[in-house]
């Protein structure tokens, strides 16, 4: 646009035309834009409307008849029709002559009145509120701070906006400016007639607000290249693919991503209301022992079990490898197999095939003859991995009905059929012996050619929890996908294909039946893993029958204050918890949920209570303000009957009764018109002292939130907020239950208890004393001095006037 | 206590409005194609009326409107030559009520009810046949805005609440069938709601948290249809919450109090001197906040108080806005860009709070602050 050679003052000129001419153009689209607009209005606008009127049409246009028949008249009720005719007063209209003042002003006393609608009692006022059995966290949408809120003064007339300076400091969102498709539509034009440079980017800018010209650019870019795409056909045949191989093509991280985003490992279930989303992936370091079945005691899985071909294998076997092993190494020195049928030798590059000898197609099992082939051709150098070996003996009826079935296969081959393979000999074997082609059929498996991306992630995870018994990881984890004889040899070849890796696993493969002995690697590593897990809890028996997890943290516990309130996150160290356990440095026990192992020495051990229910400080689950979990307390536990069916015999004398939000053994709670103000919980029937009555739920919320909802709160004067822990509040405003409603007393029958059920802290309310039925519940919300209101501190037995129920923002540190 | 509706809002600033919302913006000089007459003043007494609502219901009584003002619900009877004849006046016996909006409904036979509500959030059913009371439900935890009939079945009414949830009634069996709030709902006063007027499962809402919400029905249809038939308390019907709207958009950025459909756009207004038309994008997604086309605004000069009403004729031919000093604005909606038919005067100054308009537009009423009903009528002699 610019040339170089032109003088100053000529560029310039140049310059300032372009933008004279983008300016115009701009001013052009412009106009053009907002006709079509307008026309889009106006046709939509009419569409609607015609929508509408034919919608309305159906109703009779106009209904201004006075002629009512009687059977009308005792139809409009007789009272109605007699006041049509004879009506109570009848003001006169202005057009008769009559002045402003005299058309009438009367007083409510003199109006004449008909009837009277009944006092009918009006229940105390509430805010709308949803039931919640457990605490949810509060949805991002829920949150109120950075917004602006309007509040009407209920006597006066003003209105007030009301945004302290705290928010005012809080993010001024950053906006991005979303390009509208007429704002693409003149960029595009644009830059499509004139270069972009940077005048034409300025006035591009002038006129599209909130941008600057790196963005336009950087929206010019964008533009060009979705033009671009769409020029180009669309691989719509590629994405006709089934699902399934969809997911095939996918990793297993890739595939279980939604699993490990929406499941939730502590409470299983999805879409987790109380851990959130997107929770970090704790993988524990223990696992789970695995009573495997040794491969020699075991049956085969299927006929397309790879003991099928060890059978098989095993009866002639004398010269050759014992091990497939040794077969795997030999054959992975041979040079490409011979291929006798000339025709195979293209088909096969395309497959990765195994082929199993099947003992009826031979006949005899002694002369059978295998040849296992696996052909990866997609990883580049062909590989044999086999299980195959030639029999010894072989026979010429058994060729004669292998070569026919090898001429059935290569029909099959021709029509697509993927399932079959004609395999080869090795040229690694006894090498006076005629290569025999044994064609297989899978029958009823479709195994694909190939490994998957998600198949051998399945695999390896199949090896992790099965260790390397290929019946179990075909049947469990790759059903319909992989055969038995195919995991195997795929292990045989991950193996050899690790053998320069140095793991264990393929160490064990050399030293003879790799199977075996990773297998007993396997198991060894696990009964050492349970030996050393033993070993911990003996110790931890020893150690104290207190039995408290860290030291120091116990005392805390044990002195009764400075009771632990800090969010439970589960850590994911490996094994023992060091310094660097976030567990340990937010000062937090670990929990079950953690990743580290059960001897970790930060962990919270539960109690050995024996008799004492642990209902008394006693037991360290209670002294720490900790209901006892039946995963980690030794002698508490959760029974389902009284043994008649056969549950497991108990372990200690009586039930654990610190496991009551848990079980959410509550007593049944009634809402009413409280005594003392608003509604208020009621007891349905009598307890005794120190009884769990229920949870107070509600919204976990931050403090930031929750001082900012409490200003709201407050000027309803009405506040649900309880004080939870140092990262959250619970709000029970519009989500809760029934025990929001109890009043607050400063001579309570009631107290309320922060406790740590299973790694989360809930509000669980206790009798203080022994409370009869239908008697009303109140508790001490433990105003902070700053925190009361104004009511809140007048003796008991005060009424409020119907706005506000004495609700408070509870303190914490509930004594008991 | 009562509460005193309308407090001036203070604006925000409004964002810079980017190519892609143009807008069609009504002027505001009259078309006046249509002239009205105002033909009887009539002052019911010292407190501010808040609801007048004609009769769609029974093409028999098209000319009965009912008011709505303190702890009064008064019938009337528009005759010719301008004048209107009081039928009924009932009076709650509870003083402090003050009713704030009321509607017209129907028993199953077509005998016409009076469904009215206020401060104290009960529903109170009116049987005008027989001049008593038909039911009272309590139910709403703090007053009720708003509450509108269901044209397509009338004995389901919508109650719109300060306590934060829109609610549906059988005003017959007086159960409550749905109750519109939870997760997904209005986070302060729900000032207004509607039915759509051809698709029996939806309904719209808005209120004091700014925002416009849709909401269906579809699910819970079983629901309603049982509400019918109960003969059981209405307190053991298994009223069920629906937690999600369909669709929420910030149309506004102050207080919406009144919306009505318009065919499947929506006409609402806030505070800020207008009614807005618009189309909701209802995304596939719920609850998904969708997106709002805003089409055309019909101007309202000094009207940026809240509880100030709109109404149209049955047939959504016009709508009529009353403003804070005492004027009255009819809108053209069969018009695209939107046309002003007229401007009416009330007389004083006094906050018009609510509207109606005949079955067949051709008759206009006011309620105000200061206790006035007045009657325009359509002027055909000119």
């Amino acid at each position: 646009m610019v040339s170089k050679s032109a003088s100053d003052s000529s560029s310039k000129a140049k310059v300032s035309d372009v933008i004279a001419s983008v300016k115009q153009k701009i001013l052009k689209l412009e106009k053009q834009i907002q006709a079509d607009r307008i026309q889009y209005v106006k046709e939509i606008f009419q569409t609607n409307r015609q929508k509408l009127d034919t919608h309305l049409s159906f109703v009779p246009a106009d209904g201004s008849n006075y002629d009512i028949s009687s059977a009308e008249k005792s139809n409009l009720g007789n009272m109605l029709f007699s006041k049509i005719e004879n009506p109570l007063h009848i003001y006169r209209g202005i057009a008769q002559g009559l002045g402003d003042r005299e058309v009438f002003s009367c007083q409510d006393a003199t109006y004449p009145t008909s009837a009277t609608l009944p006092l009918v009692e009006k229940i105390p006022s509430y805010t709308t509120w949803i039931f919640l059995d457990r605490n949810q966290r509060m949805a991002e949408d829920q949150s109120v701070v950075g917004r602006r809120r309007i509040y009407y003064d209920q006597n006066g007339s003003e209105a007030l906006v009301c945004s302290d300076s705290e928010e005012e400091m809080t993010e001024p969102d950053e906006e991005k400016h979303e390009f509208s498709k007429e704002e693409d539509h003149i960029i595009w034009t644009i830059a499509e007639e004139h270069e972009l440079s940077d005048e034409v980017l300025n006035v591009l800018t002038h006129y599209i607000s909130g941008t600057s010209s790196e963005i336009m650019q950087e929206r010019y870019n964008v533009l060009k290249r979705s033009h671009e795409e769409k020029q180009r056909p669309n691989p719509s045949s590629e994405e006709k693919r089934l699902d399934t191989s969809m997911y095939l093509e996918k990793s297993l991280g890739a595939n279980l991503d939604s699993l490990d985003n929406l499941f939730c490992r502590r409470c299983l279930v999805f879409d987790c209301r109380l851990h959130g989303c997107s929770q970090g992936l704790v993988n524990s370091t223990e696992k789970q022992p695995y009573a495997s079945e040794s491969e020699d005691d075991g049956k085969p899985c299927s006929d397309q079990c790879y003991l099928q071909l060890r059978i098989a294998k095993d009866l002639p076997d004398t010269s050759l490898a014992n091990s497939s092993a040794k077969i795997e190494s030999k054959e992975e020195e041979c040079s490409d197999p011979i291929s006798s049928n000339d025709g195979e030798s293209g088909k096969r590059k395309c497959l990765t095939q195994t082929s199993e000898f099947q003992e009826s197609l031979t006949g005899s099992s002694n002369d059978s003859q295998v040849y296992n082939k696996k052909q990866k051709v997609l990883s580049g150098p062909t590989e044999v991995a086999t299980d195959a070996k030639t029999s010894l003996a072989e026979d010429d009826r058994s060729s004669t009905k292998l070569a026919d079935m090898d001429i059935i296969e290569i029909d099959k081959d021709d029509f697509g059929s993927s399932t079959k393979h004609v395999g080869s000999t090795s040229s690694s074997h006894d090498s006076n012996k005629a290569p025999v082609f044994v064609g297989s059929q899978a029958k009823g498996v479709v195994s694909s050619n190939e490994w998957k991306p998600l198949e051998k992630d399945l695999y390896l995870k199949g090896i992790e929890i099965f260790g390397r018994n290929s019946c179990l990881i075909a049947r469990n984890l790759l059903p319909g996908l992989k055969t038995c004889s195919e995991v195997s040899a795929y292990m045989n070849h991950d193996a050899a294909a690790m053998s320069h890796g140095s793991t264990a696993l393929s160490n064990s493969f050399f030293d003879g039946d790799g199977n075996v002995d990773a297998k007993k690697l396997e198991q060894g590593l696990q009964a050492r893993s349970r030996l050393f897990r033993r070993r911990g809890r003996t110790r931890k028996l020893k150690y104290s029958w207190k039995s408290a997890g860290h030291p120091s943290f116990w005392r805390r516990i044990a002195d009764g204050k400075n009771q632990s309130c800090k969010q439970y996150i589960p850590c994911g160290c490996d094994s023992i918890c060091g310094k660097q356990c976030p567990c340990h440095q937010n000062g937090t026990c670990c929990e079950k949920y953690c990743g580290c192992s059960k001897s970790c020495k930060n962990r919270f051990r539960g109690c050995h209570c024996a008799k004492s229910q642990c209902r008394s400080r006693q037991c360290p689950c209670f002294a720490a303000g900790r209901e006892c979990d039946p995963d980690v307390c030794r002698n508490c536990w959760v029974s389902c009957g009284d043994g008649s069916l056969g549950e497991p015999p108990r372990r200690g004398d009586g039930h654990c009764g610190n496991m009551r939000l848990l079980l959410r053994q509550q007593q049944r709670i009634l809402l009413a018109k409280s005594d003392v103000a608003g509604w208020g919980a009621f007891l349905k029937n009598p307890v005794n002292k120190n009884d769990y009555l229920g949870e107070y739920t509600g919204e976990l919320i931050s403090h930031r939130e929750a001082d900012k909802r409490g200003k709201i709160y407050d000027r309803a004067n009405s506040s649900f907020l309880f004080d939870l822990n140092e990262q959250y509040v619970l709000d029970a405003y519009r989500k809760g239950d029934k025990l929001k409603f109890a009043n607050h007393s400063s001579n309570p029958n009631c107290y309320a208890k922060v406790m740590l059920v299973a790694g989360d802290h809930r509000v669980g309310i206790f009798a203080n004393e022994r409370i009869e039925a239908s008697e009303e519940l109140f508790y001490d919300y433990r105003y902070g001095p700053d925190q009361a209101p104004e009511w809140a501190r007048r003796p008991e037995g005060w009424k409020g006037d119907d706005a506000s129920i004495p609700q408070g923002r509870a303190k914490k540190h509930q004594s008991h | 206590m009562k509460g005193k509706k309308g407090a001036a809002i203070p604006p925000e600033t409004v964002k810079m409005k980017t190519l892609e919302c143009e807008v069609l913006r009504g002027s505001l000089s009259p078309s006046n194609t249509r002239k009205f007459k105002l033909s009887t003043r009539h002052r019911e007494g010292n407190q501010p009326l808040y609801g007048i609502s004609y009769n769609f219901l029974d093409s028999h009584l098209f000319d009965l409107f009912a008011t709505v003002g303190g702890n009064r619900v008064n019938v009337y009877q528009c005759l010719e030559e301008g004048r209107i004849a009081l039928l009924q006046s009932y009076v709650d016996d509870d003083v402090n009520e003050s009713f704030y909006t009321v509607t017209w409904s129907c028993n199953l036979q077509g005998k016409p009810l009076l469904v009215a509500g206020g401060v104290n959030g009960v529903i109170r059913v009116i049987d005008v046949g027989n001049e008593k009371i038909h039911k009272s439900i309590v139910g709403h935890g703090y007053s009720i805005n708003e509450i509108r009939t269901q044209m397509l079945e009338p004995s389901l009414v919508l109650s719109a609440s300060k306590d934060e949830s829109v609610r549906l009634w059988n005003v017959q069996t007086g159960v409550c069938i749905l109750i519109f709030a939870g997760a997904g709902g209005h986070r302060n006063e729900v000032l207004s709601a509607d039915f759509h007027p051809s698709d029996k499962y939806r309904i719209s809402s808005c209120g004091m948290d700014n925002t416009v919400k849709i909401w269906s029905m579809e699910d819970y249809w079983t629901n309603v249809e049982k509400s019918f038939a109960w003969t059981d308390l209405p307190s053991k019907f298994p009223t069920k919450f629906v937690q999600y709207p369909l669709f929420m958009a910030k149309v506004h950025t102050n207080y919406v109090d009144c919306n009505r459909w318009l065919g499947d756009f929506i006409l609402s207004k806030s505070v800020q001197n207008e009614m807005v038309l618009w189309e909701p994008i209802i995304k596939d997604q719920p609850p998904g906040e969708g997106s709002a086309d805003v089409l055309q605004k019909y101007p309202v000069p000094e009207c940026d108080m809240w509880f100030i009403k709109f109404s149209c004729d049955f047939h959504y031919k016009a709508a009529a806005i009353g403003n804070k000093e005492g004027k009255i604005f009819v809108w053209d909606l069969q018009s695209s860009p939107p046309v002003l038919i007229t401007r009416l005067c009330h007389g004083t100054k006094s906050t018009i709070r609510q509207t109606a308009m005949s079955y067949d537009g051709k008759t206009i009423l006011s309620c105000s602050d200061d206790g006035y009903i007045c009657r325009w009528d359509e002027d055909t002699t000119s």
